[in-house]
């Protein structure tokens, strides 16, 4: 197991285990009224809330981390959504709040001094601030994909125009990177029986990369040329419209929530340029 | 009138010099089964790429003569028009799935989507689709969990629902083990029995022999010999170019020289066949229709 770690370091690739599931996306099935919305409000949400966070004034951001939590609980994804925050976004935030804590220049006001460092009230308050729009920012991202199918998100937004190819690009990149890596275990594993050394110094390592990224990376061109015959013998670039398989459904009051949303963020960015 | 026609072709790929496939003349009738034979390198899988219209569309390259299905020739013609006529499905199963979806079902309906196919008409042929090679089962699993032959045969699946007028398979159980293959086989048997025109290149001589109407050995890029499986796949004309003689063949082959063979019947290619020559006093076989 040590060992197989050690190699698995080599190859730089991004491993998004913990939530991912076997149709490798993160949606969670459930009936909530988040999963109820139409996926464009669902967006529209998301880029509302960044917008509050960021551009309104600044003690929108803490205020918005409690709705936030909340939100994970009534979309009934918070086992998914705690593990995700637990796991992912409490150690960036909290590693990014002591680095700013630390290291921000432009206080005043001394807190304590903890051996070299001078910590200030200012700062701290600057890298709660931050920490807390990264934290809205990210957490607004993953209950939408918890709630939200990708192929749901992508017919929506293709049959409101979105181009295809578009698309296309999304939702098979989140299908075939862990096709790749799996490819890429199995080079690994072939080039190592044949003695190639990928645990040694870090020169060698480095000099291990080169018969690995030669067959993954010639390989998959192959594979994106056979691909793009297979989508095409598909009618892939048919210049007709485009039809989708599942109706998606957009009531009124998904319209209505996104204009209200819509609105409320002009709002915010005209009264804060106004206040200011 | 002939479905595909192709008269005097020639073909290059882009960059190089050799000739692909050299003066081919080939008619194939609606509702003709034909099946490629020939050496790596003969010009099947550029021929399948021709009738599919990626050879000029895709590939480029330099191709004189014309190719005609269904009336239409293909220079005149756009690659996303072609495919609606004619349907291609190839060796590796993985690289046919499109990896924009995420059960079977919507795997084959990306196709129909694609070329508008209104929602309800679109559930209809999926599933008539799905249940015509019996795969009804897999359609909720993702086409990323199933085996080789499975997965094929979704491709075929994906291919067929656009109802393409001819189907071309391109050695399309070259990647299976014998469970893959047989599977596989088992659809292409359905659509030679619905009559469908299928052009068909395989190495698999057993299995060619069971559904061809007729077969084109290919070598070269010329067309050897164009005649029934039980003539061209028997052919001593065949010997040492490389195609694969199935082991019946070579076997009565064998048997011949030491007069085994009886004389009043051609080669087998099949073990049905081989199993009829074989037997002195020629009852029904046991084993019909039991494949290889």
């Amino acid at each position: 197991m040590c060992r197989r770690r050690k190699y698995l370091l080599l190859h730089f690739s991004l491993q998004v285990r913990f939530t991912m599931n076997l149709d490798r996306s993160f949606y969670v099935p459930a009936k909530s009224i988040l999963h109820s919305l139409n996926p464009l409000t669902k967006l529209t949400l998301v880029f509302a809330l960044i917008s509050f966070a960021f551009f309104s004034f600044p003690w929108m951001a803490p205020v918005l981390i409690l709705p936030v939590f909340i939100m994970g609980f009534v979309g009934k994804v918070q086992k998914q959504y705690l593990n995700v925050f637990a796991k992912l976004i409490l150690p960036a935030i909290g590693f990014m709040f002591i680095m700013q804590s630390l290291f921000l220049p432009g206080g005043e006001t001394l807190v304590f001094k903890f051996s070299i460092f001078d910590i200030y009230t200012e700062t701290i308050r600057t890298a709660f601030l931050t920490v807390s729009r990264i934290f809205v920012m990210i957490s607004s991202f993953t209950l939408l994909l918890l709630t939200t199918h990708p192929s749901e998100l992508m017919s929506d937004l293709t049959g409101r125009g979105l181009p295809g190819q578009f698309a296309y690009v999304i939702i098979s990149t989140l299908q075939i990177i862990p096709q790749m890596q799996a490819k890429a275990q199995t080079i690994i594993a072939a080039q190592r029986s044949r003695g190639l050394d990928t645990q040694s110094t870090f020169r060698k390592r480095v000099g291990a990369l080169v018969p690995l990224v030669g067959p993954l990376v010639f390989g998959s061109l192959v594979e994106v040329e056979e691909r793009a015959i297979a989508i095409e013998a598909r009618g892939f670039t048919s210049n007709r419209t485009k039809t989708s398989l599942y109706e998606i459904p957009d009531s009124s009051f998904d319209k209505a929530l996104r204009w209200v949303l819509v609105l409320l963020v002009i709002i915010s960015i005209v009264s804060r340029i106004w206040l200011s | 009138m002939a479905i595909v026609n192709l008269k005097n072709v020639t073909y290059k790929y882009p960059l190089t010099d050799t000739l692909v496939l050299d003066g081919i003349n080939l008619q194939i009738e609606e509702g003709e089964f034909v099946a490629v034979v020939g050496p790596n390198g003969a010009g099947k899988s550029t021929l399948c790429y021709m009738l599919a219209g990626f050879v000029p569309h895709f590939y480029k390259g330099e191709l004189t003569g014309t190719v005609e299905v269904a009336g239409v020739e293909t220079q005149e013609s756009s690659l996303n028009e072609w495919v609606m006529n004619v349907g291609l499905a190839f060796q590796n199963p993985f690289n046919q799935i499109s990896g924009a979806k995420y059960t079977v079902f919507e795997e084959i309906a990306f196709g129909l989507e694609n070329i508008g196919v209104p929602r309800k008409d679109m559930k209809e042929r999926v599933e008539r689709a799905l249940e015509m090679t019996g795969i009804l089962d897999l359609a909720e699993r993702s086409p990323y969990s199933l085996s080789g032959g499975q997965q094929q045969r979704v491709a075929l699946t994906s291919i067929l629902v656009m109802e393409p007028k001819v189907l071309v398979l391109d050695e399309p159980t070259s990647q299976m083990d014998p469970i893959g293959t047989r599977e596989v086989f088992g659809v292409i048997r359905t659509m030679a029995e619905r009559g469908m025109t299928v052009v068909l290149a395989e190495h698999k001589m057993e299995w060619i022999a069971q559904f061809a109407d007729r077969v084109i050995a290919l070598h070269e890029g010329k067309i050897l010999l164009d005649g029934k499986p039980g003539e061209v796949l028997t052919s001593e004309l065949l010997d040492g170019k490389g195609f694969g003689i199935s082991r019946y063949t070579s076997t009565a082959r064998e048997a011949q020289e030491q007069s085994l063979w009886p004389n009043n019947k051609n080669l087998p290619v099949t073990l049905d066949e081989a199993v009829e020559g074989f037997t002195p006093n020629p009852s029904p076989s046991p084993l019909k229709g039991e494949g290889s």
